[in-house]
């Protein structure tokens, strides 16, 4: 690896005025589990990385506060996967986190760096844009909040601004009863990257969400309010003609190595019809 | 500010002993361990994070030391395969490993018991597929994976249906 | 106490170490003073080196050395084990994505990495040739200098050498049925979780040497002739492989870190990355066409077998590869007429070498997954077509070669009955069926040395390489068994050619075989001297005493080793050594250079599960069974079985290289290039040996571990034909494959 300068801010402030100096030339240390590949691989060479692990904000904690989940940007999947309180209103999210990595992975792989990266294979980007998230974010102008839909870009891209970082996601307890999965393709069982990564969440007011990420340069949300989707007794073929709509937006690359483009179309359709067929059995079974 | 560069000073507890050390900003936990601390029972294989070779147990969870930069782990408690049983004894686990025949060129070994000794202290009594899923993230090219589980359910003290 | 019965399980010689993290591996060994190296390699498949300017790499602090070709003994050393065609380092072209055009050795690694970046190499891109068909293709440009090969008619094309065997009369046989198909097999890595690790000392007049190697004594070999010193002068240190599979077989980088130690003066330590080993080794990729000729009873009438080889830009091991794993092809069945063309084809690729199964599950694949489709046609069930037309024991099914050595019908019925086939599949599911030979070694040579010390115990010298098949602990077994020791009082000394003697090598799953029987003969010498001590003390003549097992029996009692062994030493004390040879000696007209030792066996059953919205392939079910002669250790045996089962699930389902345009590699590492994990195994496995006893090693033993690789893939596919009525004839059956083979189908 190329050296860099290390910097541990104990406060958010600090970094931020960190950031806002270097700019480009800094890159923020969370789980690691990305930043450290590409340092090694030389895809990014910052002259100074900032651990933001010890600033006593975003240490790993999640509060439940007047109907919002708030998950600290220093949370690691391992533990969004294991809380009560995530389990119960966010099932899908779980089974997100669930899948990102190993164990090993898991451990150290923060919520907000999945997000962040702003890969578009993010598993846990679908079934966050599908719940609402909202991105709670530091720097130079003070606190902002942004819906998670407004963070992506493109494909590594994200909308903060220089000197900004994330401080936490926020998740709004839903309203609803839902109905919700996270579904995905892969190369093998055990894991790996996405080829498609998708999440369907239907409520009981007939409203279906549907969120889809390694078709295209960033995650896609997309809501069918017409009820078509979530009605079990709507024949196959109206379904498909709303899908043909909500699918519309998937531009998969033609230059990735897991999968082509041909088969992720293909396999959108398949998972969405999927998950959408448990999204609404789960409805029906009372889930969250 | 609180820019470092150059060697920078970090403790940590390292299979019960308290470890001082100077280290570059760069050099990952798995090199410190293996380079600086003589601990080599860790090992280097795919360094992104997908084969589990250089598992440890950093702060009371198993992470992938090839991700971790030797800096973040300052103030930590780091066990490795030599701290899982003291004095040259083997842990019921390890042995376990041996009488199933879990190991066979045995370079992939510290990381899966690393995994295991995790999975177990997590969940004492897993099933097959808990056991396939909590050690997915070690890899095994002798594909020794069926001895393994078989390994930690012994160690679990359940015998295979 | 550990019993060191033949036919126990003890726990693993060497195990401790590995469970604790002690087993040192190469790269846990650090001499004082050493310097670390780093190769420089370009981005390109194949380039013409113009220049190289090291002088921004010398100037990093702490670097030492940066060697290029220009460094090196002219004209440029080189070395292989087939023809001595490869360079100690790249030399006026490269000519795969990989190969190293320059080498830098500093006080750390981080110097080493910096000083690789800075040297600038100007280089011309040539065009590279990465696919058969560029190959053939009478325009390309030739991967091998036609001067490295004078007399040979093909040394002005890219095809390194054509194998033909056959007998009986292919052009005039007929047959009710011809199946004709077209397969390929992909381009894989080994994938040793162990990276290749080297490492080189001056050593007084001569240099020790430090290698993964799974041969120590032939790369002393190579060492000595590069360097110009006697071989006694060259140590090879080869500590336990983590992971071999062939991959480390032959010599690499050896002989440029020798060269970069002896110029140094000091140790210089290579350990290559995991993108590195894929540039370093590889398997054999294939095109295989196959005609079978079937009668209407389902015999075989014929097999006319083409298969085209891709070698990578130097021959290491792969055409001997070629030429020995397409010799069987037709598969151990009775074929009246048969014809075998198969051809190494150079490429600018990694150099593929050796790599479980060697040559075999390539034709293997086609040849079985042709055999299955001719049963579909003819209404007969595959398990039944193999039946019919299986070798028995003693059938000379290639004519000029040793014959069916086993009874292979139990291992085909046995996997069949586990499998539960004739009984009706539950719904969307399928099952397939196959069988693989393999040839054992057709020469060799070991060594062993055993000493029975003063006290009973045991030291046990032996060659061989321990990569994980468990060598160790068969010698330990062995030994302990002949000279009743129990096996905690043996230590076996592998991996030192200066302290252990001659073995040829570790491959063809010839060690228990080879080794066992030279370390049996060792044991057995010793027992001689036994009974001439017994004769001795007690005045008996020597014909009248047995040794057997740990026991003495004189004609009016038995005695323990030691009861004979103390007072024959008397106050001097001292030891007993014996020495024991293996040899099976070249015969010069057969095809191969010797018939096989004996043939590994095995037949391979699977149900699946298809998905067919996605192509995902669930193995609910797999059966292996290997007919191994005799299980010295039965839980290794179950091991390697299950592990080549699961390995050779990877060309199956879900491994190869993926190239871009220009003949580099895209998915280096570990990130898209997917091999099993403990989430990716069969539902269910069951592995099962037969043993009669019927081998030619120590107990009745044959050699084993390759044989379970062999037909993984035609099982399997077979599993997706039948649940499907789709064949694919193109590995690996990834999801996305198996879906468009389900789309497009009639």
């Amino acid at each position: 690896m190329h050296p860099f300068a290390y910097a541990r801010p104990t406060s958010v402030a600090e970094a931020v005025a960190l950031l806002d100096e270097h700019g480009p030339d800094a890159r923020i240390l969370a789980g690691g589990t990305d930043l450290v590949i590409r340092l090694r691989d030389g895809t990014v060479r910052p002259s100074l990385v900032v651990d933001v692990k010890r600033i006593p904000e975003l240490r790993p904690r999640i509060d439940l506060v007047g109907g919002v989940l708030m998950i600290s940007a220093g949370s690691v999947m391992t533990d969004v996967a294991t809380d009560a309180r995530v389990r119960r209103h966010f099932p899908a999210l779980v089974e997100a986190a669930e899948v990102v990595g190993s164990v090993q992975i898991r451990n150290r792989a923060t919520l907000a760096g999945n997000v962040c990266n702003a890969s578009p294979a993010a598993d846990t980007a679908p079934p966050l844009l599908v719940y609402g998230a909202i991105v709670v974010a530091a720097g130079p102008g003070g606190i902002r909040r942004l819906p998670l839909d407004e963070l992506f870009v493109t494909s590594g891209q994200t909308t903060l601004a220089r000197g900004e970082l994330v401080t936490a996601i926020e998740l709004p307890v839903p309203a609803r009863r839902m109905g919700a999965t996270h579904v995905r393709r892969t190369r093998r069982r055990g894991h790996d990257l996405a080829s498609v990564t998708l999440c369907c969440a239907v409520d009981d007011a007939g409203v279906t969400r549907l969120a889809y990420g390694s078709v295209g340069p960033r995650p896609v949300l997309v809501i069918d309010e017409s009820g078509v989707l979530a009605d079990p007794a709507a024949p196959d073929e109206a379904k498909a003609a709303v899908f043909e709509q909500m699918f519309a937006a998937a531009r998969p690359s033609p230059r990735s190595m897991r999968a082509s483009p041909e088969y992720r179309l293909a396999m959108l359709r398949v998972l969405g019809a999927r998950a959408l067929r448990t999204a609404i059995a789960r409805l029906g079974e009372g889930a969250a | 500010m609180s820019e470092m560069s150059g060697a920078i000073p970090i403790e940590l507890t390292v299979n019960g002993r308290r470890r001082a050390l100077e280290v570059a900003a760069h050099h990952t936990l798995l090199e410190v361990l293996r380079d600086d601390l003589d601990l080599t029972g860790t090992k280097e294989c795919c360094l992104v994070g997908e084969c589990g070779a250089c598992t440890v147990r950093l702060d009371g969870r198993i992470v992938d030391s090839c991700l971790v930069l030797a800096v973040e782990a300052d103030g930590g408690e780091v066990t490795t395969v030599e701290g899982l049983a003291p004095e040259s004894r083997l842990s019921r686990l390890q042995g376990a490993f041996l009488d199933r025949g879990g190991v066979q060129c045995g370079f992939c070994i510290p990381g899966q018991v690393m995994a295991a000794d995790d999975l177990l202290r997590r969940n004492p009594h897993p099933s097959v597929p808990e056991i396939q899923e909590g050690l997915a993230g070690n890899l095994c090219r002798c594909a020794c994976y069926e001895q393994i589980t078989e390994a930690v359910l012994a160690a679990a003290g359940e015998e295979e249906r | 106490m550990t019993a060191a019965r033949v036919g126990a399980a003890p726990r693993r010689v060497g195990g401790d170490a590995r469970v604790s993290g002690r087993q040192q591996y190469v790269a846990d060994v650090h001499l004082p003073d050493e310097l670390h190296a780093k190769l420089v390699t370009l981005p390109v498949a194949r380039a013409r080196i113009l220049a190289i300017d090291t002088s921004a790499a010398l100037a990093v602090p702490g670097v030492h050395l940066v060697v290029t070709a220009a460094d090196l003994p002219q004209p440029m050393p080189r070395f292989g084990p087939q023809f001595e065609d490869r360079p100690v380092i790249a030399v006026g072209e490269t000519k795969y994505h990989g190969d190293p055009v320059a080498a830098v050795a500093a006080d750390t690694k981080d110097a080493a990495e910096e000083a690789a970046r800075l040297v600038r190499v100007t280089y011309e891109e040539l065009p590279a040739i990465v696919t058969i068909a560029a190959a053939l293709d009478p325009a390309a440009p030739l991967v091998q200098d036609p001067a490295l090969r004078p007399n040979d008619p093909l040394s002005g094309t890219n095809v390194l050498r054509e194998h033909r065997v056959g007998w009986g009369d292919v052009a005039a046989a007929t047959a009710e049925l011809v199946v004709e198909n077209r397969y390929t097999f992909p381009m894989v890595t080994h994938f040793a979780i162990e990276p290749h690790a080297f490492m080189a000392a001056p050593d007084g007049e001569g240099i020790a040497v430090w290698s993964s190697i799974q041969h120590p004594n032939w790369l002393q070999k190579v060492i000595a002739r590069l360097l110009g010193m006697p071989l006694a002068k060259v140590r090879v240190f080869a500590p336990d492989p983590g992971g071999g599979f062939g991959g480390k077989q032959h010599t690499k980088y050896e002989p440029l870190v020798a060269f970069m130690a002896l110029r140094a003066g000091r140790p210089v330590r290579l350990v290559l990355t995991l993108e590195e080993t894929f540039q370093a080794v590889r398997r054999t990729a294939a095109e295989i066409r196959v005609r079978t000729g079937v009668r209407a009873d389902g015999t075989i009438a014929f097999q006319d077998i083409e298969a085209d080889y891709l070698i990578g830009a130097y021959a290491d091991i792969a055409d001997r590869v070629v030429g020995k794993g397409s010799y069987p092809g037709c598969g151990p069945y009775r074929v009246p007429d048969a014809r075998i063309l198969a051809r190494s084809i150079l490429s600018h690729t990694v150099p593929s070498t050796a790599f479980r199964g060697f040559g075999n599950p390539q034709v293997n694949w086609a040849v079985e997954s042709n055999l299955t489709e001719a049963a579909i046609r003819l209404g007969i069930d595959p398990l039944e077509i193999r039946l019919r037309n299986l070798a028995r024991k003693g059938e000379a099914f290639i004519p000029f070669d040793t014959p069916c050595d086993g009874t292979w019908e139990q291992a085909v019925r046995r996997a069949a009955e586990l499998i539960g086939w004739g009984m009706p599949a539950p719904a969307g599911r399928g099952r397939g069926i196959a069988v693989g030979i393999k040839s054992g070694p057709t020469t060799g040579l070991s060594y062993s040395t055993v000493r029975l010390l003063a006290d009973g115990s045991v030291i046990v010298y032996a060659g061989t390489s321990d990569m994980g098949q468990g060598a160790r602990t068969v010698f330990a077994q062995i030994a302990g068994q002949e000279l009743g020791a129990p096996l905690d009082a043996v230590t076996v000394v592998m991996g030192d050619t200066a302290v252990v003697p001659y073995d040829q090598q570790t491959s063809a799953s010839r060690s228990t075989v080879l080794m066992g029987n030279a370390v049996l003969a060792a044991c057995r010498d010793i027992q001689a001297k036994l009974r001439a001590m017994a004769a001795r003390l007690h005045g008996i003549d020597e014909a009248a005493i047995v040794v057997d097992r740990g026991v003495v029996r004189l004609p009016d009692r038995e005695l323990s080793i030691l009861d004979v062994l103390r007072p024959g030493l008397g106050r001097l004390g001292g030891e007993l050594i014996g020495n024991g040879e293996m040899r099976k000696d070249a015969e010069p007209d057969h095809p191969l250079g010797g018939s096989a030792a004996f043939f590994e066996f095995n037949c391979t059953a699977v149900e699946a599960e298809v998905d067919e919205e996605t192509g995902d392939v669930t193995l609910v079910r797999y059966v292996t069974v290997s007919d191994v002669g005799k299980a010295i250790n039965p839980l290794q045996v179950r091991m390697q079985d299950e592990g080549a089962a699961i390995q050779g699930l990877g060309h199956t389902l879900m491994e190869h290289y993926i190239f871009d345009e220009a003949g580099r590699i895209r998915n280096l590492g570990a990130i898209d290039y997917r091999i099993p994990t403990s989430m990716d195994l069969p539902l269910e496995m069951h592995s099962e040996i037969i043993e009669n006893e019927d081998g030619p090693g120590p107990y009745g033993s044959k050699g084993m571990s390759e044989g379970a690789l062999l037909c993984v893939a035609a099982a399997v596919a077979g599993a997706v034909r039948d649940a499907t009525g789709v064949a694919i004839r193109d590995l690996p059956l990834t999801p996305e494959r198996v879906w468009r083979a389900l789309r497009d189908r009639p």
